[in-house]
């Protein structure tokens, strides 16, 4: 617990709240803008085209901030060289969790306000109902752990390399994955298509009536694989990370 | 009655692929000594001291940290009273002087007071509340003793402390690490690849060379070594040193010269009287001093680099 306040208390300055929230300031200015004077029809299915859209948005700029989160984490140490100080103190394993914990947090607070602030926009923009709680928090939950697994394979990386460019290529290489994996499936078993995988709002587009319907996806039995997925992608990367962190020579 | 040793590495070895940096080191570094750690660069020094800290794994050998042999399970526990300061500072550019060491003394679990007590003894009270990333390298290196200081450990492990410093900030830091077993019954081990600083600093002296210990003992003992000699050159040695086997004195031979002990001067009027006598010419009479420069060279290899 005490290395974990003091990965927050490390993080100081550094920016890293600020630059996860200014992700969301761009998606909160999009929602905005995109969600703007919904006709009639819109706001009959605005709580599902709402999900359907923070899937999509997610799916495409949320790699690239996992990268960005294990990064600003890691970078801390190995700028300084405070490996070879903090593991005659604390074991490395315990750092590396502390490390992961910390920015597990992070990621749970930053979708809480992205899910507070669009609720609140479809409360405003007066959508139909209520959203449904069950599909809100199942997707909340799905949603973090998507991008934890990420972001515990950026962090892998970042804790690894002293020079950050690696981790961060790999993220925007695997960015790119997750974004043209969009227009060819609605899953992946890759750890940058969880967003997708994870979705559980679907859109038919009728070109004729250029109408979107939106539905809650049934999970076909390949679909509901590639959502535990997921969950196995956590557990290897955060073992696999925190083995291959804990060999190491500092 | 028998003083403990705080450490003591038995056989330590460390192998990168085939090359040995570390050759069963046998170390003991006894409490309350300023042990110098003494080696060109590329000997081992800090290949062995980070061993000793765990930060690396030896490839053979044991290593005992205040008489209890260091595992995986007991080795953080072991270095809870132990500082160290490894090659260069560990510091969080981005955080103030005293925020690094507010994250060191919540980690070693030690009073805040320490940080005050630290930041007095390395003159960094008024930089306290600047960013590290401003400090310079001296100041960062002055942090980083302070950050080892902090709860005022049994043992302490510098490596290379005065890099980086100037020469006013050298004269500080050893006058300081001089003082730590009296003022604080600290033990300090301390690394150095300059003779003429280990031998204003330690009490007790190991010379590593390619990995392996050379010498190990009491500074005394070194410079006990450094013995005077009267170094002779004649055109018949084997008469001269006969004669001076006759008297009982002791004859080693260097190049063209013969060499004694240091002896009295009317022994050596006395001697030269004799050459004269038999008539055997004498063509030098030098007096030879082996410094703890040319103790080490010969130690280490006139190879290494000083």
């Amino acid at each position: 617990m005490k290395t974990l306040k003091l990965e927050f208390y490390k993080i100081k300055r550094r920016k890293v709240w600020l630059t996860m929230f200014a992700m969301l300031l761009v998606q909160l200015l999009w929602g905005l803008w995109a969600f703007n004077n919904p006709k009639e029809w819109e706001l009959e299915s605005g709580w599902l085209s709402l999900l359907y859209s923070l899937s999509m948005l997610d799916g495409i700029m949320v790699p690239t901030m996992m990268s960005v989160l294990a990064s600003r984490l890691a970078d801390i140490e190995h700028k300084g060289n405070t490996y070879k100080q903090l593991e005659t103190l604390r074991s490395a394993g315990s750092l590396y969790h502390a490390k992961a914990v910390c920015g597990c947090i992070i990621i749970a607070a930053m979708f809480a306000v992205q899910f507070a602030f669009f609720i609140t926009l479809g409360y405003h923009l007066g959508y139909a109902g209520n959203p449904d709680v069950k599909y809100y928090l199942l997707s909340y939950v799905l949603k973090i752990a998507s991008n934890i697994s990420l972001f515990l394979l950026q962090l892998a990386l970042s804790m690894l390399f002293a020079n950050q460019m690696v981790p961060l290529v790999a993220g925007l290489g695997g960015s790119m994955a997750a974004l043209l994996l969009m227009f060819v499936t609605n899953y992946s078993f890759l750890p940058w298509g969880g967003n997708l995988s994870a979705a559980l709002v679907m859109s038919d587009w009728d070109e004729t009536t250029r109408i979107s319907t939106y539905y809650y996806r049934t999970f076909t039995s390949a679909e509901t694989a590639a959502v535990i997925a997921i969950f196995i992608w956590i557990t290897a990367f955060y073992v696999g990370g925190r083995i291959i962190f804990t060999h190491r020579e500092a | 009655m028998t003083t403990q040793n705080l450490i003591e590495t038995n056989n330590l070895t460390k192998q990168y692929g085939s090359v040995r940096c570390v050759n069963s080191l046998h170390m003991q570094v006894p409490q309350g000594a300023v042990y110098g750690f003494l080696g060109p660069n590329g000997a081992g020094k800090s290949t062995t001291l980070k061993m000793i800290l765990g930060l690396a794994r030896p490839t053979a050998g044991s290593i005992t940290l205040f008489g209890k042999p260091v595992n995986d399970k007991n080795r953080i526990g072991l270095l809870a009273d132990t500082g160290s300061l490894i090659e260069s500072p560990s510091y969080y550019g981005h955080l103030t002087g005293e925020e690094n060491l507010h994250i060191l003394q919540t980690l070693k679990g030690c009073p805040k007071e320490d940080i005050d007590e630290v930041l007095r003894i390395v003159r960094l009270n008024e930089a306290r509340k600047k960013k590290v990333g401003h400090y310079s390298l001296g100041m960062k290196q002055r942090l980083g003793l302070a950050a080892a200081l902090l709860g005022f450990p049994k043992l302490l492990i510098l490596d290379e402390p005065t890099n980086g410093l100037d020469p006013a900030g050298i004269q500080e830091m050893r006058a300081l690490i001089c003082s730590l077993p009296s003022d604080y019954g600290i033990t300090v081990v301390v690394s150095s690849h300059l003779l003429s600083e280990i031998d204003q600093m330690a009490d007790h002296v190991g010379i590593i060379r390619k990995g392996e210990l050379v010498y190990q003992d009491t500074l005394e003992a070194l410079h006990s070594h450094a013995k005077q000699q009267i170094a002779l050159r004649t055109d018949q040695p084997a008469s001269v040193i006969s004669l001076l086997h006759r008297d009982g004195i002791e004859v080693g031979k260097e190049d063209d010269y013969l060499l004694i002990p240091m002896i009295e001067d009317d022994y050596i009027a006395h001697l030269c009287r004799q050459l004269i006598e038999q008539n055997i010419a004498l063509y030098r009479v030098e007096k030879r001093e082996k410094s703890l420069e040319d103790i080490f060279l010969s130690l280490t290899g006139k190879e290494s680099s000083l």
